[in-house]
């Protein structure tokens, strides 16, 4: 059984048919990119796939269990985890805190517990997590910082902590390399590289190309809401389709 | 973080200093101002309870009316069915919560704009069935009979008894709304109001967490209805209406919804300054809302901001940062 | 069948009423993004500018009318310039900002006609129209109704025939967008508050001779007016007049049957229903964000 698995994927939008049939399926521990031109459908895709939007039709299972029309929150209780296109941070949090959110579901409370402070040692348990994944983030000497003065690199990484320290199964990342400067980069992709060795599974959503071959080991191309090629990046690098969806994007 | 837990000699003597100026300040007062007094302790919890519902990001106008909600429910649980305060205002509290659980399902599907006026349209018609359903709370005219009890000799009418009793109430119930917003559930309040989408993709459910902050923020607003009520003595529906709802804003704007403390400062700030200017009694509305006006404009995060302006116009070394939100 | 009849009529004169100052308020918050709170204080500051200029110096109906449309407009006026513009990043700070403004204008409304009771305007024309010797309407109504219908008319040609009017409309559809196509979107801000408070003021200037006048009369003009806006779509004009007559019908007929009051705690649930069921109102479309 496949970690993740995708079929059939419809997503319309009025008259727009932003996903149109896609199928895919996500093996355990894989990093895998999904490419394509803007417009292609890849963030919709996350989207569905995450449960901020709901398909027209068609299903995915996650584990073998069906997440179709599921709210974001149970979908990140069953293991998916979403990062947001450009830097999507609680700003005005600390470092910690903002990775401390991302405990929220091994640490959330009731009313009773909080007032009484009954949950010390649960919340205890969440700031040493906060703690190692900021350690292995080399975001520790931040962590009193406002996340909002962090620079790029840093609040992308910090992005990532959030959604690591909630131990999800399944991570989709949406464009972490977006504006990054070559240094910026080549630390991400160790990052993700080293997120990855964790056991979590990537998806990847990506323009930057050198990112994209140097890390995933299997490519899904997406044009105008379907399926164009898969394979590994060499395969896809060389399939005339794709070739031509790229040249006729970039005119 | 490590500050938590830390003895702080300033912090100690700061409230050893606040307690004793709260405990003492109603001798020094006339008949009058103790009664003003005590309207001033019960507005403190008003405004802190509405700045958990705001935590959120969300700005209700309802809130006045949940204080009717409690003050009705002790009116009506002390004339039928005989109880003394102590019981009306834990079943005051338990009825805001109920009628704000209930009252979940329409209004937080709306945010925003329409949280804002959908909290109108409810918290009016509420208030016009007080003012239709005569027979059951009294119309226009509303309900009597409620008072504080007579226990051990100590009159609680008297304003100096009821003092201690609404500062001690109040002072519980502060201490578990600080507790609150300092604990996990006061991080994920904020988490919604910042990135709702974020705090979902990590599991968050904000429709749960919006409802438990506008559940608790009326529980604690219905009590302060109750206190209310007790000492008055009678309770009508033209208590609760969107002008009082304007003051609870006005205090809470001014004073600075960013920290606990601001809606405090706000509220005791405005009401001394409100019993100043007691004599231009017309144009006391006028007033407020020209201050109002110029806080927006010119004070946007409130009086309790003021302070460290100051420090980074005299550049007394680099401001301090934000403390952070959760109790460590 | 006659009360029905009757209440049909005098349904639709308040409908018009009602058009009149939702319609502004509508206007103000599809090109501003601000929901003016003191939107009720406007048509209150229209009927006692008729009450002063009219009932206290004896200066002609019209003329009064004249007077209040021009003061209530330089009042908007101001309120765009000193609070609206300014606080644009933040739509609750222009809300905050249009309850400051509605304390003050009570309070100058108090100063003026002093703290007594309501005060009244007799009407300026007497006598009664008598349709199909059952339906009995007042020529004061009757006029009432013919300005809210001329005045609607008015704007409606100078929305969809006017450059200003397709400039406006363009705005509150997408405020960025317009920017983008070289509107300039302080100027139809400027535009739009104009004919809001234009149409408020001659509200309270038609309202003045038909009930009491006194300074929180704004308050169920607000209520009344929110309930209009919300139920005929936010972003919608023809939405908000619909939902004015319509309202206005349900609200007559109910408190002929079961009293005022219980007519106005429906229309409040009814406007909840409706922010549920269809936020965008009856006629509403998507407010882009």
């Amino acid at each position: 059984m496949s970690l993740l698995e995708v079929s059939s994927l419809t997503k319309r939008f009025g008259g727009l048919l932003a996903l149109d049939d896609v199928s895919l399926t996500v093996e355990e521990n894989e990093i895998r990119g999904l490419i394509g031109p803007n417009g292609a459908g890849k963030s919709t895709l996350f989207k569905n796939i995450a449960g901020f939007h709901k398909p027209t039709k068609g299903a995915i299972a996650f584990q073998g269990q069906s997440i179709v029309g599921q709210k974001p929150h149970t979908i990140a209780e069953m293991g998916i985890v979403r990062t947001f296109q450009e830097t999507t941070l609680f700003q005005e949090l600390t470092v910690f805190d903002n990775a401390l959110v991302g405990t929220h579901m091994t640490a959330k409370t009731d009313v009773f517990s909080a007032i009484l402070g009954l949950d010390k040692a649960v919340q205890r348990r969440a700031r040493k997590k906060v703690m190692e994944v900021l350690d292995f983030m080399g975001l520790a000497d931040r962590k009193d910082q406002l996340a909002s003065e962090l620079p790029l690199g840093s609040q992308r990484a910090l992005a990532l902590s959030v959604a690591l320290v909630s131990g999800p199964k399944l991570m989709l990342m949406d464009e972490p390399f977006a504006g990054m400067n070559a240094e910026e980069t080549n630390h991400m992709m160790d990052l993700t590289r080293k997120v990855r060795e964790t056991g979590v599974t990537i998806v990847l959503v990506e323009h930057d190309m050198k990112a994209v071959m140097g890390l995933c080991s299997y490519l899904t191309v997406l044009n105008f809401g379907q399926v164009l090629a898969e394979g590994t990046p060499d395969e896809v690098r060389n399939n005339e389709n794709v070739i031509e969806a790229y040249l006729s994007g970039a005119k | 973080m490590s500050d938590q837990g830390r003895f702080n000699l300033r912090h100690a003597a700061l409230g050893a200093a606040l307690l004793v100026i709260v405990v003492s300040v109603p001798h020094f007062l006339k008949f009058h101002h103790q009664d003003l007094l005590i309207f001033l302790t019960i507005n403190v919890l008003v405004v802190c309870s509405y700045r958990l519902v705001t935590l959120t990001g969300e700005w209700s106008l309802i809130h006045a009316v949940m204080l009717g909600v409690g003050a009705y429910a002790a009116t009506l649980s002390h004339n039928h069915l005989g109880l003394e305060i102590w019981f009306t205002l834990p079943l005051a509290g338990l009825t805001g919560a109920l009628v704000a659980a209930l009252l979940c399902f329409p209004l937080l599907r709306m945010t925003q704009f329409y949280f804002l006026i959908g909290s109108f349209a409810a918290g009016e018609a509420i208030r016009l069935i007080w003012v239709e359903w005569v027979s059951v709370f009294g119309g226009t005219s509303g309900l009597r009979g409620v008072e504080a009890p007579v226990v051990w000799g100590i009159d609680f009418l008297d304003p100096i008894p009821y003092y201690y009793f609404c500062l001690a109430v109040v002072t519980l119930c502060l201490l578990i709304l600080y507790r609150i917003e300092n604990s996990r559930i006061g991080l994920t309040l904020h988490a919604i109001h910042w990135k709702a989408a974020l705090a979902e993709s990590v599991g968050v459910d904000a429709w749960k967490y919006r409802a438990l902050a506008f559940i608790i923020g009326s529980f604690f607003a219905a009590i302060a209805g109750g206190l209310k009520i007790h000492y008055l003595g009678s309770v009508t529906p033209n208590q609760f209406t969107i002008g009082f709802m304007v003051f609870i804003l006005i205090w809470v704007i001014v004073g600075g919804y960013n920290k606990f403390y601001g809606p405090i400062i706000g509220v005791v700030v405005l009401t001394i300054f409100d019993e100043s200017i007691r004599e231009f009694e017309i144009v006391r509305p006028a007033i407020y809302g020209g201050m109002l006006i110029l806080s927006i404009l010119f004070l946007p995060l409130g009086l309790e901001s003021i302070p460290s302006k100051f420090r980074s116009w005299f550049g007394a070394g680099s401001t301090p940062s934000e403390p952070p939100l959760t109790d460590r | 069948m006659d009360l029905v009849l009757q209440s049909i009529v005098n349904g639709l004169i308040q409908g018009g009423f009602y058009s009149l100052f939702a319609i502004g308020l509508v206007l103000i918050f599809g090109v501003m993004r601000v929901v003016n709170f003191a939107h009720g204080e406007l048509v209150m500051v229209g009927a006692f500018t008729i009450w002063v200029v009219h009932a206290q110096f004896g200066i002609g109906y019209i003329p009064a009318i004249a007077v209040a449309i021009v003061l209530v407009t330089v009042i908007g006026l101001l309120m765009e310039r000193v609070l609206f513009r300014p606080t644009r990043a933040d739509p609750l700070a222009g809300l905050i900002c249009s309850i400051g403004v509605l304390f003050i204008l009570q309070v100058i409304a108090t100063l003026v006609g002093g703290d007594g009771p309501s005060k009244q305007v007799p009407p300026p024309y007497h006598g009664t129209l008598v349709l199909f010797e059952m339906i009995r309407i007042p020529y004061q109504r009757v006029f009432s109704l013919v300005v809210s219908a001329a005045a609607l008319g008015g704007l409606w040609f100078f929305l969809t025939r006017s450059k200003f009017g397709w400039a406006l409309r363009a705005v509150a559809m997408d405020r960025e967008v317009a920017a983008l196509q070289g509107i300039n979107t302080n100027k139809i801000s400027i535009v739009a508050i104009s004919v809001g408070a234009a149409l408020a003021g001659l509200a309270g200037g038609l309202v003045a001779p038909l009930g009491n006048i006194n300074p929180h009369m704004g308050h169920n003009v607000i209520v009344t007016a929110f309930i209009v806006t919300i139920v005929g779509g936010v972003g919608s004009l023809s939405g908000a007049i619909l939902a004015a007559i319509l309202y206005a019908m349900f609200h007559t007929f109910v408190t002929v049957y079961f009293g005022a009051t219980i007519a106005t705690i429906a229309g409040l649930t009814l406007m909840v229903v409706v922010l549920i069921v269809k936020p965008t109102g009856i006629m509403g479309v998507k407010v882009s964000e």
